[in-house]
């Protein structure tokens, strides 16, 4: 009897015990995220691109839509509402600033830093001709002028003169020479592609052929000029952003063909820039210490931290004021608990990026136009990316940013949700329903097999709404979770059908993905009309006849249906109020504008 | 004994060169590699075909399988993609500060459990006993990253008596002793939720074991002898329950080099976990392949060791 009481109150006890514990698990922090990485990769140094597909959002998706009644915007600035309320910890932080970032992987080399978070060190510390300006464009920074001959094939920079690196030595464009000559290096093997520029005189140097780069000339030791083999809009840009590095420091030891030197240094930078590295933790935090000599002026800013941090507690450590800025995935619950706050400065913008469902167009039944509309027009994207991202994404319907100088909204068809339409559209293409429900057509039933990656919030939201919405239409979906790199496999061996994905934007709109061939075209697309805007664009020096072929471009993207357009969603970087000066856009981060900062007493 | 340690020690030789052949086939068939991890939008089809060559990744699996066998045998684990350093720098980056972690929750896991298991064991059936299983099965069956994160809201946001993560405090550059407090203090927590975590089943374990001893004959004969209880409790028969849980101490010894995965994540702190757990993600080879085949020696030295150990430690056993 005694022991049978025993055993029930125990059993009671436990209940009482596990039910505790499944109280008041903190929401938002509870969802363990998969690893972000941001990979970064460039062509050059300034052109940005965030692998936002793996880039994940933890935030829960709301059955119970939360009633923003405040504001529509969502994008721009939020001010903080009581920046008195900023924490001790952080407010007794008189001159150092802590930004919380993913970790970066210690590369900071200018040749070789890869992620997007090793770029922000480098960006810190290094310098180029030319920079990135906040809307895109680029403007000078260390170059007095440039001059472009009329033909497009010659450049000449012109270097500030008088200006030195951290450890004193005097800059001369011989360091840019040298730059050159390691990113040409036919053992490089960093993310750059320098060839794609078309120097004259690389591929010769490259393949051992030629011990100097004929077609870079020094004029005089602040007058560079470079002769390209063929006219390119970008050449201008991709040349003046390669970052200046000391010869005499990263020259020691390199000899053409080996590398090995170079890459020994990448976690012992020397550079002309903002700051000076003074420590890097593995995994914990990298500090830098103001260069007082920087040629823009000596920044404000003592001493930055970027600290590391990770999608389950960053905003947890804003709150506790042991960090001053981060970057926040936006999601409604997020924007709403930062700005709840009171302390931080919350900056919306629109990514640099967009995501996307692609078509396999190898597969007969995708190289039909009527059918890839059907599909659009029936897929109701906007419940999707409304229930993933709340009000804080927009349905795209052009592969362009908003706040490119390339985007268009001119004769921009929407396909809004229309299943009628689709239906009709579907018919017409000769896909009759058949008498289980699913279409078919010659004896094939339409069937997507759809490939998705796991632990993806815009997958969970997705593939429901797209297998309901297909139903209806008669087309049967069957999706497959894989992981994010059996997906992309799948996508070069091209054995899918439709995937879904997302990647990022360089700042300039030129890309391979929509030529025929391009080497980023896995899905098998050919349009002529966009093959030749495409070309001549490229080529093209005038930005106003560029955007006007880029607007045609986009409108043939927009009828001709490559892929379908999701949505673009929002980067968030929410700032300690105490800290003022920075002037963020999705082209130019913090980190170019660093030694402006300056932090409130 | 030597013979039989020296014995062991070619045995494991076999074991290694199966374990590296396995681990490498399953590397090669999982799609994917390193170039197509990067997912760059911007990377022409001539330069991924450039770093295939240069990080040999167009041979075919077999020839790589002996290249990078060929370069082990001489200590050599090649260089991490990701990191673009050496395997060996990057373990030696991280790996210690796993290590402290995994330590200090071992040490204090084991001391809990051992008074737990034993006095849970003396006193069967009480309230004492019954509070303690209850206790264990709550910690066992709590999620680690819930419990993480539950402290991290009370105690360091709630209470401020904790750092929210890291290891250290941001910008501070101790040295010396002030540097090891500010360790310590941002170990407390995962430290803490590590061996809630595992003092639990351990628990049970030497509850069990100490259970089992208790009721043996040569306890009722030194009680009959009029030994100390205390006595009776903590010399011979603790002894003689301990001789199991020292085999488990032996399979230990690779866990303090792994890394705790999901506390890592959680708590921000820079251990081996999350890097290796990255590498799989990015398909970093080298590093992948290096660290499985470091735990996997560790895990048989384990084994040696808890063999060896036991040996030692029970006259009974005759190791040949």
């Amino acid at each position: 009897m005694k022991r049978k009481l025993s055993i029930f109150l125990l059993t009671l006890a436990m209940f009482g015990g596990l039910l505790a514990g499944c109280g008041g698990g903190d929401e938002k922090a509870a969802d363990p995220a998969p690893t972000e990485q941001g990979t970064q990769n460039k062509t050059d140094d300034s052109q940005k691109t965030d692998d936002t597909a793996k880039t994940d959002d933890t935030a829960k998706t709301d059955d119970a839509k939360q009633d923003d009644a405040a504001t529509d915007q969502n994008d721009g600035l939020f001010p903080a509402t009581d920046p008195a309320s900023s924490p001790a910890t952080a407010m007794n932080r008189k001159d150092t600033l802590i930004v919380g970032m993913t970790a970066p992987k210690g590369i900071f080399s200018p040749f070789y830093g890869e992620t997007a978070y090793d770029q922000y060190v480098v960006k810190a510390m290094f310098d180029s001709f030319t920079e990135v300006q906040k809307d895109g464009t680029y403007g000078n920074s260390l170059a007095e002028k440039v001059d472009v001959s009329p033909d497009g094939l010659k450049y000449t920079f012109h270097l500030k003169p008088g200006l030195k690196y951290s450890d004193g030595t005097p800059m001369t464009v011989k360091d840019y020479v040298f730059a050159l000559k390691v990113l040409l290096d036919g053992s490089y093997d960093g993310p750059s592609d320098m060839l794609s520029v078309k120097i004259k005189g690389a591929q010769e140097y490259h393949d051992g052929k030629a011990k100097d780069i004929s077609g870079v000339k020094v004029i005089d030791d602040n007058t560079v000029e470079v002769t390209v083999l063929e006219p390119q809009a970008m050449t201008k840009d991709n040349l003046g952003t390669v970052y200046m590095v000391p010869e005499a420091y990263y020259g020691k030891g390199y000899k053409q063909g080996n590398v090995e030197s170079i890459k020994a240094l990448n976690n012992k930078p020397v550079g002309s820039g903002q700051y000076v590295l003074t420590k890097y933790a593995p995994g914990q935090e990298v500090d830098l210490t103001a260069n007082p000599n920087y040629f823009k002026g000596a920044p404000k800013v003592k001493n930055i931290v970027f600290k590391t941090t990770t999608e389950e507690t960053k905003m947890a450590m804003l709150q506790s004021g042991e960090t001053d800025m981060d970057m926040v995935t936006v999601s409604e619950d997020n924007v709403e608990e930062l700005k709840s706050y009171g302390f931080l400065d919350v900056n919306i913008f629109p990514t640099n990026g967009y995501g996307y469902v692609q078509f396999n167009h190898k597969l007969k039944k995708y190289q039909d136009l009527k059918v890839r509309q059907a599909l659009v027009y029936g897929l109701n994207r906007a419940e999707i990316v409304e229930g993933v991202y709340g009000k804080y994404a927009d349905v795209i319907n052009i592969p362009q940013s908003k706040v490119s100088w390339a985007y268009t909204d001119e004769n921009i068809e929407k396909y809004e949700f229309n299943l009628d339409k689709a239906k009709q559209l579907l018919d017409e293409a000769g896909w009759k329903v058949g008498s289980d429900g699913i279409r078919e057509k010659d004896g094939e039933k339409f069937k997507i097999n759809f490939s998705a990656t796991a632990d993806n919030s815009v997958v969970n939201a997705l593939i429901p709404i797209m297998t309901q919405n297909y139903k209806e239409l008669g087309v049967e979906l069957i999706s497959e979770t894989l992981d994010f790199n059996a997906v992309m496999d799948k996508k070069d061996k091209g054995d899918y059908d439709m995937f879904f994905a997302a990647w990022g934007l360089s700042a300039d709109p030129d890309n391979t993905i929509f030529i025929t061939d391009g080497a980023q075209n896995k899905m098998g697309y050919s349009n002529k009309k966009v093959d030749e805007l495409m070309e001549k664009a490229k080529v093209e020096l005038d930005q106003n006849k560029r955007k006007e072929l880029y607007k045609e471009m986009y409108q043939e993207l927009n009828r001709d249906l490559p892929m379908i357009f999701m949505y673009q969603r929002r980067d968030m970087w929410p700032i300690n109020a105490r800290v003022k000066g920075f002037d963020l856009s999705p082209y130019k981060d913090f980190s170019y504008g660093l030694y402006n900062a300056e932090l409130s007493q | 004994m030597k013979q039989y340690i020296i014995r062991r020690l070619l045995q494991m030789i076999p074991t290694l060169i199966g374990v590296s052949i396995i681990i490498f086939a399953i590397s090669s068939l999982v799609p994917g590699d390193y170039i197509t991890a990067q997912n760059n939008p911007n990377m022409t089809q001539e330069k991924a075909q450039q770093l295939r060559e240069i990080y040999g990744l167009d041979k075919p699996a077999v020839q790589r399988y002996f290249i990078w066998i060929g370069n082990m045998l001489t200590g050599n684990m090649g260089d991490s993609l990701v990191h673009k350093e050496p395997v060996t720098t990057v373990i030696d980056n991280y790996v210690w500060n796993s290590f402290i972690i995994a330590f200090f929750s071992l040490l204090f896991a084991w001391i809990i459990a051992i008074f737990a298991g034993v006095f849970s064991a003396r006193f069967q059936y009480s309230l004492f006993d019954k509070i303690v299983t209850l206790l264990i099965f709550l910690s066992m069956s709590l999620p680690s990253f819930f419990l993480g994160l539950f402290l991290i809201k009370t105690l360091s946001l709630g209470l401020g008596i904790t750092p929210v993560g890291g290891m250290t405090t941001a910008g501070l550059n101790a040295h010396g002793w002030a540097y090891m407090v500010d360790v310590l203090k941002h170990a407390f927590l995962p430290v803490l939720v590590l061996t809630m975590l595992s003092t639990g089943s351990l628990t049970r374990y030497f509850r069990t074991s100490m259970l089992e001893v208790i009721h043996m004959d040569y306890i009722r004969t030194a009680r009959a002898k009029g030994l100390h209880e205390r006595v009776v409790i903590f010399k011979h028969a603790l002894r003689n329950a301990m001789l199991p849980a020292i085999t488990l101490l032996g399979f230990e010894l690779p866990g303090l080099f792994g890394g705790a995965i999901i506390l890592e994540k959680i708590f921000i702190w820079p251990g081996v976990g999350q890097v290796y757990l990255e590498s799989i993600n990015m398909r970093d080879y080298p590093f992948m392949l290096g660290f499985t085949i470091f735990i996997a020696l560790l895990t048989l030295l384990g084994n040696l060791l808890s063999d060896v150990l036991y040996g030692i430690a029970d006259p009974r056993i005759r190791l040949k």
